[in-house]
């Protein structure tokens, strides 16, 4: 069978998650199965050089727009799909991702599964793990052939760069498709380089919705400071506007790495999961025993967040004395 | 213009989710179900599209306190409200309740749909794109500020790392609110008596449009990462624990 693997551009790079689509195909390919990557956006080029670990690459590259819309992206893939006669499609599970991977099995009838950890290849189809309720419960699901995969971020390893022969690149053109497409890019704005930059943190705090209002983040800042960290926040805090954007963690916010990352009232869904599980000591406060953050956490408190902070901090402040 | 937002009851998240005895729903018996977080914000983008242009909103409401969602929603500007009697115990699955929302768009003559950008419940796919292919409109996902001209719609996206994009949508369009230009607002006690007058209309779950699906097997909770210490929930105690931790990493000098 043929695999499509669907990489992604942003402006003017390859994301990393296109190479663990590769990895996710390969994993599924038995012999005289084929791996092929899709590609559409500004870096073609780029793509032909990074993709060996695929056997083949299909890249459709417009001049029309900065980065190609998911609209557009879907449309051509179909065609694709059709035109290599593929049975099952990997699509990343990102911003695009939610609306190509849904749109292209709907259109053919397919079935999908989202949100996939894992996935086995065997005579029945497949098998795949997928997270539900914020990574609260697992759903493995059989799936028969053809079908759509979204895959998440972090699942697989990143297949390693390599070039691929001129004669396995296929180039089209996508300018039709984004000249016509119903959903047009205008703008790209790029992170203010004044902001804080949390990648580079070394420890971070990081308040979630558990922190229950706006008031009560200033003895955590306090807490941070102590610890000499810097304070960071999940989606709904940043979204209720008690911490600026450039502060949030997580999927559509930063990618950290700090050495400790001190979690309280997160849940620990898989959108922030994704911009932190590389820590180094992660500590996780939450009322909730079976909060997901625990599932990554190297300690973890089950009490009241407010009153953790409150005693920790005392301690710290005598500890500096 | 006429906007339809969707509103998802959801289990609360906080709470203990268990598979049932069958292995492949969770048990509902003891479970809280509250509007599905997103599809809040799809509610305040919609009452703010409206106070901006004077859309009509009409607000359909699935799953378990479908009624109270909907006064909730009328309190807050929705001018009509629709339950969408879904089957009891299962699932909302955006797969199978995409042909029925496609036809509530199409009676209302909606410019636009707008609907969370996901749910817990997705596991085998969104329904902002089912809606969208189904109704052959375009659709975009994961959105933060939304605003509205006659035939379009400017939204943002964000796409990490502090990278923001904008585009234009054609209407009529399927939006995924991520997040809404401004909090969801909160509703007074007397707005909300006044908003139980609402009328609610009942629409049923007409038949998938999608023969073919994937299969769920088997719900488990997942494995817990062996080199987690929990330290319980006595903060003094976990306070101490913490600061040994923390010596020991070097976490208490500079
Ligand atoms: C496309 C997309 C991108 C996203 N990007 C991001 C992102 O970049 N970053 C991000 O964070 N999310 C992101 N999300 C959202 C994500 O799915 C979750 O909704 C979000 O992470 C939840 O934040 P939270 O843990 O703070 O809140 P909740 O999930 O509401 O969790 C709050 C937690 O606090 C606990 N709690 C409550 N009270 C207390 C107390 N007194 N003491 C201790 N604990 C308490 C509760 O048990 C609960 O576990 C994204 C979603 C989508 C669809
Ligand atoms: N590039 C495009 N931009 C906008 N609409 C399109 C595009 N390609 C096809 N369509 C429309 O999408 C619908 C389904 O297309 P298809 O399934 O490819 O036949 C039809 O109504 C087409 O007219």
């Amino acid at each position: 069978m043929k695999i499509i693997a669907c990489a992604e551009a942003r402006a003017d790079r390859i994301e990393p998650v296109s190479f663990e689509m590769i990895e996710a195909a390969r994993s599924l390919a038995g012999d005289g199965d084929e791996v092929i990557v899709f590609f559409a956006g500004k870096p073609a080029a780029d793509a032909a050089v990074a993709f060996g670990a695929a056997d083949r690459l299909v890249a459709a590259h417009s001049d029309e727009a900065e980065l190609v819309p998911a609209e557009s992206y879907a449309r051509i893939l179909r065609e694709v799909i059709a035109a290599e006669d593929a049975a099952l499609v990997l699509v990343p599970y990102s911003a695009s991702g939610l609306d190509i991977a849904a749109e292209v099995a709907a259109r053919k009838g397919w079935p999908l599964v989202a949100y996939v950890n894992a996935v086995t290849h065997d005579a029945d189809g497949i098998r795949a793990t997928a997270q539900m309720y914020g990574g609260k419960l697992l759903a493995e699901c059989q799936v028969t052939l053809p079908a759509v995969l979204m895959v998440n971020p972090g699942a697989f390893a990143e297949a390693v760069p390599a070039a691929l022969a001129a004669n396995k690149v296929r180039e089209i053109d996508a300018s039709g498709h984004v000249r016509n497409g119903k959903v047009k890019l205008v703008a790209v704005e790029l992170p203010d380089p004044a902001d804080v930059d949390l990648a580079t943190a070394e420890r971070i705090v990081c308040v979630g919705r558990g922190v229950g209002d706006a008031g009560n983040i200033d003895p955590v800042r306090n807490l941070a400071a102590l610890l000499n960290a810097e304070i960071a926040g999940s989606r709904p805090v940043v979204d209720s506007g008690w911490l600026p954007r450039a502060r949030q963690v997580g999927k559509s916010g930063r990618k950290v790495k700090p050495k400790l990352y001190f979690a309280l009232g997160v849940s620990g869904a898989p959108e922030h999961l994704e911009g932190m599980a590389q820590a180094g000591v992660i500590v996780a406060v939450n009322t909730d025993a079976n909060a997901p953050i625990f599932n990554v956490a190297h300690y973890g408190v089950t009490c009241d967040l407010s009153e953790l902070v409150e005693t920790l901090t005392e301690k710290l402040q005598a500890a500096s004395g | 213009m006429n906007i339809l937002v969707i509103l998802r009851m959801m289990p609360d998240a906080a709470s203990e989710l268990q598979p049932n005895e069958g292995g492949i729903a969770i048990d509902r018996e003891w479970l809280d179900f509250q509007l599905n977080d997103f599809d809040d914000h799809a509610l305040e983008e919609a009452v703010l599209i409206k106070e901006a242009t004077g859309a009509h909103v009409t607000a359909i409401a699935i799953g378990e306190g479908a009624n109270r969602v909907l006064q909730m929603a009328a309190a807050r500007g929705a001018d009509e409200a629709i339950a969408l009697d879904a089957e009891e115990g299962g699932l909302i699955s955006p797969r199978d309740i995409a042909a029925t929302i496609a036809a509530v768009a199409r009676d209302k003559a909606a410019d636009i749909v707008l609907c969370g950008v996901q749910s817990g419940e997705d596991v085998f796919g969104q329904l902002v794109p089912y809606v969208g292919a189904l109704l052959d409109w375009p659709h975009i996902s994961g959105t933060g500020r939304v605003t509205s001209a006659r035939d379009k719609l400017t939204v943002s996206q964000e796409r990490g790392a502090g990278v923001a994009l904008t585009y234009e949508v054609a209407l009529p369009a399927v939006i995924g609110v991520q997040t809404a230009s401004k909090a969801p607002r909160y509703v007074s006690g007397s707005k909300l008596r006044e908003a139980a007058k609402t009328p609610i209309a009942r629409a049923t779950l007409q038949p998938s449009a999608f023969e073919r699906a994937a299969m769920l097997v088997k719900l488990s909770p997942p494995a817990r990462g062996s080199t987690g210490e929990m330290l319980g929930d006595d903060a003094g105690q976990a306070a101490d624990r913490l600061m040994a931790v923390f010596a020991a990493n070097g976490f208490l000098k500079g």
